[in-house]
């Protein structure tokens, strides 16, 4: 359980960050929290030749902030502080509640949002509840200064991102919620706790109706997922258990669904239904309740 | 209750014993200051890594080992031809660690690099080149039990294939009828009585299922770890996690052709041992380091572990049983089937003995097959055979008194086993506690109340019983200066038994617990202790120690006798004093008599007590659990809401102990139930591997565990006391699944009820 030999690199500032990521690329690693990276390398899965640790720019990119529109996270901040976050707890406290589901306190200590989106684990929880509130990513390179992606185009496989060797990613955008309420729920794997199959909801309602939803998935397929079919099953709907049954019915069956111990394709496909159905009814119900406030 | 430490006197008046106190090893392995072997770090060390194949059945064509050699700090690369060891007729693991031109199991050691570091010697093996040229393999038990299948391996009149040869032909009636059996199957075992087509014809009601369990890691928290050590004088000292520190003396002098006495075995700290520890690294690491002359590490990591070591073996149990109107049982018929792997070994017997036992089954016939595969070989895991045996037998019990529409606690109150009943070999049941067991639990608030269950929740109760392992065993006891006591054993500590041991001691002297040292020492130093396992340690080794502080007890009466000029009768040592008795005034003290039996020009010998204990009568010990469930029906995920473990110890030494013990066991009973298991492809590769997939509990998956004892005396036990360790892994799987069942009507069949397993069952039941 030792990694192979590598470089390793410790830059202090992001200037410096962004000069090493240039020069190295694709041989380049950037080391965060460290909580997927170092696992994967002490079992020789990943053997990268240089370690690029960023933990110094840990002050400058580790931060929970609102502007304008919306909110932002810096890519460097730690489970723990999301989870325990007073603005996201008042702004989306979905996110608190995904992050407290992840792993452990020793995990949740160290691993980052950045690490986990970059990382790009279909089963982690926060890639799909970002996809279903709508975030953005500020990818930053020496070479080509800021890009903003949208996690629409973030995901592009298994554990494979947008993200060009020489950019970091640097922070989250996320709208700020307008009116909208937003649930996750999960079936974890009894072993590691990732998610066999999660889904995230945010929803909005007009006098009971439904005005807009988003429907994200994570541990089905190999990116996250939307259920654009549930989604449009569900706009201008007044939803009741039985239209909500309807809307998700069989919503998997067409998927290309991931399949392990923990969960064939057929089991996750089912999973998939019987979760968006929870997590819609979830979020519905904190529509209502604020409603009746 | 573990803040009371005081003497105050609670059960039959004992004043140590009985008394929950905390574990004399607890604070050092909390803090993280308990070294063990794998802590070890000798001058001169070598680090060993092994590589392992990528095959479950296949020819070795080539080792590459040039490009590891070049590794900066590799020493040299192993193979099966270079290791000392003297190989026998049968290979075994143990004699034949490395893999020698065929590989029989995915994950079998293959090769193993010495380097100066381990991270030299990872780099080592990971250059390692292997030429493979894959065979046929025999991986699924079911297949593997064909008479066409696979051989698990090539090789002709050796190891396997010999021993299979030898159980080939054998008697399978009582008759003389002889029966060819298929050429995977190592052993056949057969019990019998009545006649059991004639008891079916007597059934009210019959039931029929075939039960399956996966292979299953001990997962002990330490993997296994040995560092051995030559001395200049062709001697050896191994220190190791093992379990069972003679017979590992045994071993290692033998595959090294060493004198006994040139063999030092150090049963370090055990981090778990659960029966997987019976001994498997030490002849490897000890031969590896006679062939380099410097002391070598070998120790698995929990990849390795899981690969290569020696885990539960997997089964398939038939078991077709019936009960008269009246609910009396008439029949039993089963059929076990062992995957052994790649040697023989599984206790296919004691699962068949055991099956037939817990109840009172006018006619039966149980048949067991042992087969090869190409797996690893089976270890013991606590219990070995009954939880598998009960899983079976004790949902069908289940299963008949749903298809009577009785009670299942009073229909296995009129059926248990009770002292004098003959188990399956032909031998009365001692006097046990099943029966009382049985009794508590229908009294407990979660056995009255169970009518009142939320949606989708259930209750079950199942029972599990273990015969108790018996070993010869010594114990040492000396007085010392300071008017304390040094016990010496030569135990492994796997489960607080050390502070048993205190305990025992100081209630035979009269002290305080902590005025006793326990001492388990190497195989040099120590008296005879056996292993530690079978659920058999407090009982033997307890009974030696007893008798070893009566002994110096004794002398120490007689040196006071001398001493008071009073006769020994009128004598009594309490508080560290002898007094006689109504003359307060004429007392001695315990360091007075050390010091005159144990300084320059003393008149008396020094105290030394000796104790042996050869038991033969069994112990055996019964569990009855309970278990609330809540089923999601819509995902198949169990959620166990209350657990209740009924257990009779025959007297509880130290409570919290028991109930720590009793708790554990629990656990990995809910693991067999719902979680764990190892996977392996059509290929035989293993795809539980780590601990991502293979799922062992957190502690916040572990449901409240209700602990209720009853004590009913063991004859030989010390102060009654009987074994405890096995039982309580016994019935979960069987609890769960009756819980299951109780719940939303599904029979588990096959276990860990996996989600997904169970979501299944419960789709194929509505369609």
């Amino acid at each position: 359980m030792i990694p192979s030999l590598f470089d390793y690199f410790a830059p202090s500032t992001l200037d410096e960050t962004l000069l090493l990521l240039d020069q190295y690329g694709e041989d380049g690693k950037i080391l965060a929290g460290g909580h997927s990276l170092i696992p994967a390398m002490r079992l020789r899965l990943a053997q990268p030749e240089k370690i690029i640790d960023i933990g110094a720019l840990r002050p400058q990119l580790s931060y929970i902030k609102q502007n304008d529109n919306n909110i932002v996270i810096g890519a460097m901040t730690s489970y723990y502080e999301i989870e325990t976050s007073t603005l996201l707890k008042e702004t989306w406290p979905v996110l608190p509640e995904a992050t407290s589901l992840i792993g452990d306190t020793q995990i949740r200590n160290w691993g980052t949002i950045g690490g986990s989106l970059v990382h790009a684990d279909p089963s982690s929880d926060l890639p799909a509840v970002l996809l279903a509130l709508g975030a953005e990513l500020v990818l930053q390179s020496k070479a080509g200064g800021e890009r903003l992606v949208p996690i629409e185009e973030f995901f592009v496989h298994i554990m494979t991102t947008s993200i060009e060797p020489n950019e970091l990613l640097i922070e989250i955008r996320i709208p700020k919620p307008q009116g909208q309420k937003a649930s996750y729920v999960k079936l974890a794997n009894k072993a590691s706790h990732y998610a066999v199959v999660g889904a995230a909801v945010v929803v909005s309602l007009n006098q009971g109706i439904i005005r807009e939803i988003k429907i994200a998935f994570s541990g089905l397929a190999a990116t996250p997922l939307r259920a654009e079919g549930v989604e449009e099953a569900l706009k201008g709907q007044l939803p009741n258990d039985a239209i909500i049954a309807a809307a998700c019915k069989e919503c998997a069956a067409e998927v290309d669904a991931l399949t392990d111990l923990h969960g064939s394709q057929e089991y996750r496909r089912a999973m998939a239904e019987v979760y968006a159905k929870r997590a819609i009814k979830a979020a519905i119900s904190r529509n209502l309740s604020l409603i009746r406030l | 209750m573990l803040e009371n430490q005081s003497l105050e006197p609670t059960t039959n008046g004992y004043k140590a014993v009985g008394h929950s106190v905390r574990r004399t090893d607890g604070a050092e392995k909390v803090r993280g200051e308990i070294r063990y072997a794998g802590d070890l770090h000798l001058p001169g060390m070598l680090h060993a890594r092994p590589v392992l194949s990528l095959y479950a059945h296949a020819r070795i064509k080539k080792i590459e080992v040039e490009a590891a050699l070049k590794v900066p700090g590799v020493v040299r690369v192993v193979t099966a031809a270079e290791l000392p060891l003297i190989l026998e007729a049968s290979e075994s693991r143990k004699r034949n660690p490395l893999a020698k031109d065929e590989v029989i199991f995915y994950g079998q050691p293959v090769a193993v690099v010495l380097g100066e570091t381990e991270a030299a010697a990872l780099d080592g093996a990971n250059l390692v080149q292997v030429e493979y040229e894959e065979l046929p393999a025999a991986i699924d038990l079911l297949l593997a039990l064909q008479p066409n299948a696979p051989l698990v391996r090539r090789k002709e009149g050796h190891g396997a294939d010999l021993e299979a040869q030898i159980h080939a032909t054998i008697e399978v009636k009582a008759e003389k009828e002889k029966a060819v059996l298929p050429p995977n199957v190592s052993n056949h075992v057969h019990f019998q009585q009545g006649d059991v087509e004639a008891g079916f014809r007597e059934a009210a009601v019959i039931v029929e299922n075939t039960f399956r369990l996966p292979m299953v890691h001990q997962s002990y928290l330490e993997p296994q770890v040995v560092v051995a050590a030559p001395d200049p004088l062709g001697g050896l000292t191994v220190y190791s996690s093992t379990q069972a520190g003679f017979s590992a003396r045994r071993d290692v002098a033998a595959a090294l052709g060493l004198p006994q006495n040139k063999v030092k075995v150090v049963s370090m700290p055990v981090g778990g041992g659960f029966g997987g520890k019976f001994g498997l690294l030490e002849p490897w690491a000890a031969g590896l380091a006679k062939l380099v002359g410097r002391p070598v590490k070998l120790g698995y990591y929990r990849m390795e572990d899981l690969l290569a070591a020696n885990p539960a073996p997997a089964c398939v149990i038939e078991v077709k049983v019936g009960a008269r109107a009246d609910g009396t049982f008439c029949a039993l018929k089963a059929r076990l089937i062992f995957d052994t792997g790649i040697y023989p070994g599984a206790p296919v017997w004691l699962a068949g003995m055991l099956l037939g036992s817990y109840y009172r089954f006018d006619n039966y016939e149980i048949e067991g097959l042992e087969v090869l595969t190409n797996r690893p070989n089976s270890g013991a895991y606590r219990a070995p055979g009954a939880a598998q045996a009960s899983f079976a037998i004790e949902s069908q019990i289940d299963a008949l008194a749903h298809a009577l529409q009785r009670d299942p606690l009073e229909l296995r109150l009129q059926n248990c086993a009770v002292e004098g009943d003959l188990n399956p070999s032909k031998r009365p049941w001692p006097r046990i506690g099943l029966k009382e067991c049985l009794e508590k639990l229908q009294q407990h608030p979660a056995w009255q109340h169970r009518a009142t269950k939320g949606v989708d929740q259930g209750i079950g109760i199942a029972v599990g019983g273990w015969p108790g392992g018996l070993e010869p065993a010594t114990a040492l006891c000396r007085l010392d200066h300071d008017g304390s006591f040094t016990v010496t054993t030569g135990i492994s500590d796997l489960t607080g038994v050390t502070t048993s041991l205190q305990l025992i001691a100081a209630e035979v002297l009269g002290l305080k617990p902590e005025q006793v040292t326990v001492h388990n020492v190497d195989t040099d130093s120590a008296p005879y202790a056996g292993a530690s396992g079978g659920s058999k340690t407090t009982l033997t080794v307890g009974a030696a120690v007893v008798k070893a502080a009566e002994d110096a007890r004794k002398q120490v009466l007689e040196i006071a006798a001398q001493y008071l000029e009073a006769s020994p009768e009128d004598l009594e040592l309490s508080e560290g004093k002898v007094k006689v008795k109504g003359l307060p005034s004429r007392s001695v003290t315990l360091q007075e008599i050390a010091n005159l039996s144990m300084s320059f020009g003393g008149r008396f010998e020094p105290v030394f007590g000796r104790g042996s204990s050869a038991i033969t009568r069994n112990a055996p010990s019964f569990a009855v659990h309970l278990a609330r469930v809540k089923v999601d029906r819509e995902t198949g995920e169990v959620k166990v809401l209350g657990y209740v473990a009924v257990q009779d110890v025959g007297f509880a030494i130290n409570p919290a102990e028991v109930a720590g013990q009793i708790h554990g066991g629990v656990t990995q009973g809910l693991g067999w139930a719902l979680y764990e298991q190892m996977v392996y492809d059509e290929t035989g590769t293993l795809l539980s591997g780590s601990l991502m997939d293979y799922t062992l509990q957190t502690a916040a998956m572990v449901p409240p565990i209700d602990v209720q004892l009853v004590e009913i005396p063991a004859p030989d036990g010390p102060f009654g006391a009987k074994g405890v360790g096995e039982p309580p892994i016994i019935p979960g799987a069987a609890t769960i699944a009756n819980a299951i069942f109780d719940a939303i009507g599904v029979r588990v069949t096959e276990v860990p009820a996996t989600p997904e397993r169970l979501l299944k069952a419960i789709w194929s039941r509505q369609f």
